[in-house]
């Protein structure tokens, strides 16, 4: 068989895994983003016990693997509950809180990158916490933390091909069925590569024109 | 009215305000000289909340700044502050950075806060620049937008922390005549200043400070030309040639 013969017989079947690489990290990072800006806020709320959640779970999802906290999440929790969760759920449910832990210090970082001044200023103006951050703060936040928010969303989309493991059909799991059925292991794996690629390469970019739109 | 009594200020294990009673009258001018961590920025910063006291009261026109349960933004509406490094907001243009509070905490329509931003700019002299972006503008001009931007909120009392002292010696002038000008109209001003100038001819009353104390207090002309305080003179000797 031919590079291109293999390419069109695999073709639909690794579309197929793509579609779903999309849905879990469109999801997820959607889901990440509401998470972290929560927790951030939390962190920075100068609330004892809000602080102390938020970093607990920031160490606890730092300090795991996301395939443990895969295996955890699909096979230990329903374990224990005896519940049932399929398994493309189970995927957005860990992609968004392994995410959502890493964006969270992403904000923070970001909204710390404002200097104190700013909130300062906007205050003594008569502003309340909140209208700060929101008129004032955050929007200078978000042009600091896009390089940062762009690398987080590029690891998460790498990061949902560990979803294989718990059977969920996204692009490499599509990749290692057709390898399985056909043995052509070094041209699968070489396209399944090519069109990670091009997906990131796509979200650099479209990084890049967002940074280049925020520049004043 | 301020009125300030038994304040006290520390900072982990340094006591920066050490009991400073002190008022200001309405329309009066008074300016708080002193060497550089002698706490009369501090003492500023507490006048409007910025900074949690550790002892003794603030009454902002009868108000006690100090009760929890008061609503310091409210408060804040009517005390304006500048400072030394401007702060104005770099992703609003000159307009927005003046409006945005009155907007927000809803005392004008949108269109109101704009005309009024007008008249202010003119005051400062900057009619041109409403929708300049402040990171194009000069120090002394940013500084002049940063007051209109204050006076936006119709302030009863103005507070001023070293204005000048982030500006190239030759805008400052422009930055000092706007002030002067308010103090003209019977503001209420604060002013935390090295300029010793400004401070002999605008104010009504001056405040040296050392050491978390206020040492001497008196009208411009006896302060300068006739200080009774040992710490006062040394530090006037040092800054005056």
């Amino acid at each position: 068989m031919t590079f291109i013969e293999i390419l069109t017989n695999s073709f639909p079947v690794l579309m197929q895994g793509l579609r779903m690489t999309l849905i879990i990290s469109i999801s997820s990072i959607l889901f990440a983003m509401v998470i972290g800006l929560v927790v951030s806020l939390m962190r920075l709320s100068g609330v004892k016990v809000l602080d102390l959640i938020s970093k607990t779970y920031v160490d606890i999802i730092r300090g795991t693997p996301l395939i443990i906290q895969a295996f955890f999440l699909y096979f230990g929790v329903p374990d224990l509950l005896n519940i049932r969760i399929d398994n493309l759920t189970a995927g957005i449910i860990i992609m968004s809180l392994n995410a959502g832990a890493y964006m969270s210090e992403v904000f923070r970082g970001g909204i710390l990158s404002v200097p104190y001044g700013q909130t300062e200023a906007a205050r003594s103006l008569g502003l309340s916490n909140a209208k700060t951050m929101r008129k004032v703060i955050i929007p200078q936040a978000v042009k600091n933390m896009v390089p940062a928010f762009v690398n987080q969303m590029i690891i998460s989309l790498k990061d949902t091909s560990l979803l294989s493991v718990i059977g969920l059909g996204e692009l490499t799991q599509r990749g290692q069925i057709v390898v399985a059925a056909t043995y052509n292991s070094f041209e699968i794996y070489f396209i399944i590569g090519v069109m990670y690629f091009i997906l990131i390469k796509f979200i650099s970019l479209l990084g890049d024109y967002v940074e280049r739109k925020l520049k004043i | 009215m301020i009125s300030v009594t038994g304040l006290k200020k520390r900072f982990g294990d340094l006591e920066v305000l050490k009991g400073i009673d002190l008022s200001v009258r309405n329309g009066e001018v008074l300016c708080i000289i002193g060497p550089s961590g002698s706490g009369k920025s501090t003492l500023l910063r507490c006048l409007n909340g910025l900074e949690d006291i550790n002892d003794g009261h603030i009454l902002i026109e009868g108000k006690d700044i100090t009760n929890q349960k008061l609503d310091i933004n409210k408060i804040r509406e009517n005390i304006g502050m500048v400072f030394q490094s401007f702060n104005l907001f770099p992703h609003m243009n000159v307009k927005s950075n003046i409006t945005l509070a009155p907007v927000e905490l809803g005392l004008l329509s949108k269109a109101d806060a704009d005309k009024r931003a007008i008249e202010l700019l003119k005051k400062v002299g900057l009619s041109d620049k409403a929708d300049t972006m402040p990171s194009k503008l000069s120090g002394g001009q940013q500084q002049r937008v940063a007051i209109a931007r204050a006076l936006a909120m119709n302030p009863n009392i103005m507070l001023f922390d070293e204005p000048t002292s982030a500006l190239d010696p030759e805008m400052v002038g422009e930055v000092l005549q706007v002030m002067k000008e308010l103090a003209k109209e019977g503001m209420t001003m604060v002013v935390v200043t090295h300029e010793m100038g400004f401070a002999k001819e605008v104010s009504d009353r001056v405040i040296f400070m050392d050491d978390g104390y206020i040492v001497e207090e008196n009208i411009p002309l006896e302060l300068f030309s006739n200080p009774k305080e040992k710490r006062t003179k040394d530090f006037l000797n040092k800054v005056l040639i």
